[in-house]
């Protein structure tokens, strides 16, 4: 057992770091302030610095390195703005990981390879207005017709939606199957015939990243672009979580560390009662409190990273990774407003906005609750 | 064309120092480390001279305990071709000229065309290494470059003079050049090209095959400045206050005369 980085995922720290902190970090607040999406700084250069297909093999176009890799990337853009580490972890863990897992070798060349190169943003669709955690009441429909599948129906709260060129789509292929049987998962391009764009989501936090319903009214799409078998898509969906949770821990992690490292210098600058409040007891017991859950959570990370590349059953792991990293992040977060105080209330500090972007890791890809259901089901099995 | 670029792991300026318990240098443990930012620049020259010759080979040199590895990754992941390892633990205790002939005596037998240099460490800040190496060598140096081009064996750098003034200087052949800040921006080592670098060569050389000469100086002792008194602190209502710092400027300072 070995808990050090290796030279390689050390030097992927520095260099992610280097580039948040000098490129990401200056323009946080602002894109946060005007919800706006920055796609030359929070996509295009990733895929430039080799970020946008971290895990997958050089043949398509990923620089083949191992799932504690992605997971630091995620945590050090999310470290300074959590809206820039979304967009990298619904790109690469939710749309290129399913087509690399399930697609075929044609499907791999032509739609991954793109991705994972950040010619292309990808994207993935399935939560509906009455599919939530309950994925199995999927409603968009699929038709065969002749060479083709007619979709309709519409996917809400879909992170880089109206960005993405690709999408990775789940839609009920036979109307009779019960519940979760029958659903099939689909690559869409933007532009297919039919395929739109609704409302973009305002939101409490990553109101950098863009949010936006997909709208499906006779979308035509090539009948070879059904992604993984016919009525499995259930199966692909869960799979693409497994991996999905992995990023969101990650994201909730960099998160928490961001807001720490901002009030463990607050507290040992700021005076009151003519000592640095670091000085209180009161004050160390919260950063005792906060070091110690993030490190936990950092662990529970790394250790289902390190199972996801070795081909070790990690679906328990991650969602217990992502429960305890995602309710540390608004833990963390919360604490750290407390001491930075009337200032930290503010929008001059960056925690207030770490608070609001927290919030969402408790929710997305899986809620809390159902990270608690995954793993209890898992140990009851 | 053959480059040679020497570089040095140095710590995090940003951290805490502490002097070691016989003051003759900073306690090393707990530091995070990281590329002299001189060096970078010269790393990042040596690159984009390699990237506009084509066919040719940059060599990284580094010195240190296995700890400056890590560095070296870096450089050979920002496009470095091979690196040279000269291991020693106790490289902190070296002089400049001790420093410069380990470097000369791996160079002297291998033609490189063209040598970079930081034009000083972050942490030691002699700023000779450079040079003493370019004369060991018998080659001709050009200190603090900020502007760097390569024609047909001719160099041409800009130095950074004081007073905002620069100097343009044009060598002819081999020479070392001493990287100053504004050279460059340094590339960030893209993912692809760290996975690369982890199969590139990195040769290791005990220091002591490579190190012939004895020291000509020492560092007695390495010591915090010992602090001045505090400032001045005023008290009392604004309007004292505006009339008393006005008095004080006019008597023991120039600014309103």
């Amino acid at each position: 057992m070995n808990f050090e980085l290796t030279e390689e995922q050390s030097l992927i720290r520095n260099m992610v770091r280097e580039f948040a902190e000098e490129e990401v970090a200056p323009t946080a607040a602002i894109r946060d302030e005007e919800e706006r999406f920055d796609r030359a700084l929070m996509f295009d250069k990733l895929g430039e610095l080799g970020l946008t297909g971290i895990v997958f093999p050089e043949e398509y176009g990923g620089a083949g390195a191992d799932y504690i890799s992605y997971a630091i990337a995620v945590e050090e853009l999310s470290r300074v703005c959590a809206s820039t580490g979304v967009t990298l972890s619904a790109h690469h863990s939710l749309c290129a990981n399913p087509i690399f897992l399930f697609g075929t070798e044609e499907q791999k060349q032509h739609y991954l390879t793109p991705l994972a190169t950040g010619e292309k943003m990808g994207a993935f669709g399935l939560t509906e207005p009455s599919a939530g955690s309950d994925a199995g009441g999927t409603k968009t429909t699929a038709v065969e017709d002749g060479d083709e599948w007619i979709l309709n129906g519409t996917k809400i709260f879909i992170t880089n939606g109206g960005e993405a060129e690709t999408y990775v789509v789940l839609a009920r292929t036979d109307k009779n199957a019960e519940k979760h049987h029958g659903i099939s998962a689909f690559i869409i391009e933007k532009g297919s015939p039919g395929f739109s764009f609704g409302k973009k989501e305002k939101k409490m936090g990553i109101r950098s990243s863009p949010t936006m319903e997909l709208v499906f009214e006779n979308c035509r799409i090539p009948k070879s672009n059904m992604l993984g078998e016919e009525g499995h898509g259930f199966k692909v969906a869960m799979k693409t979580l497994d991996g999905g949770r992995i990023g969101i821990a990650a994201q909730a992690l960099g998160i928490a560390q961001g807001a720490f490292d901002i009030a463990v210098d607050y507290a040992k600058e700021r005076q009151q009662f003519n000592m640095a409040i670091a000085r209180f007891q009161g004050v160390q017991f919260q950063l005792a409190d906060m070091a110690t859950q993030i490190e936990a959570s950092r662990l529970l990370i790394y250790s289902a990273a390190y199972k996801a590349s070795n081909g070790i059953s990690y679906s328990n792991a991650s969602a217990m990774a992502k429960l305890m990293a995602s309710e540390t992040a608004m833990k963390v977060t919360t604490q750290a407003v407390q001491i930075l105080g009337g200032y930290g209330y503010t929008r001059d500090f960056p925690v207030e906005r770490m608070m609001r972007d927290a919030k969402i890791t408790e929710i997305y890809e899986g809620t809390s609750e159902i990270q608690r259901i995954v793993i209890g089901a898992g140990l009851t099995r | 064309m053959k480059i040679l670029v020497c570089i040095k792991q140095v710590p995090d300026m940003e951290s805490k120092f502490k002097i070691d318990s016989d003051s003759k240098w900073y306690e090393t443990a707990d530091l995070v480390w990281r590329m002299n930012e001189y060096d970078e620049y010269g790393v990042e020259q040596a690159v984009q001279l390699k990237e506009q010759q084509g066919d040719s080979d940059v060599t990284v040199l580094c010195i240190g305990s296995d700890r400056v590895k890590e560095t070296m990754k870096k450089a050979l992941a920002m496009g470095c071709d091979r690196g040279v390892h000269v291991v020693d633990d106790a490289i902190f205790a070296k002089s400049p000229q001790e420093i410069a002939s380990i470097i000369a005596d791996f160079s002297k037998d291998k033609s490189f065309d063209c040598i970079f240099t930081g034009m000083q460490s972050q942490d030691r800040g002699s700023g000779q290494v450079g040079v003493l190496l370019a004369e060991m060598l018998n080659l001709p140096s050009v200190t603090t470059i900020v502007d760097f081009s390569y024609d047909d064996g001719i160099t041409k750098v800009k130095r950074e003079l004081e007073g905002g003034i620069k100097a343009l200087v044009s060598v002819k052949g081999p020479a070392v050049f001493t990287c100053q800040l504004g050279l460059n921006t340094p590339r960030y080592p893209t993912l692809p090209n760290i996975m690369k670098a982890k199969k590139k060569e990195l040769l290791s050389v005990p220091v002591a095959d490579l190190l012939h000469v004895e020291s000509n100086q020492e560092t007695a002792e390495i010591f915090f400045p010992e602090k001045k008194s505090g400032g001045l602190i005023l008290e009392g209502e604004p309007a004292d206050l505006a009339d008393e710092l006005l008095k004080i400027l006019k008597e023991k300072t120039t600014v309103l005369s």
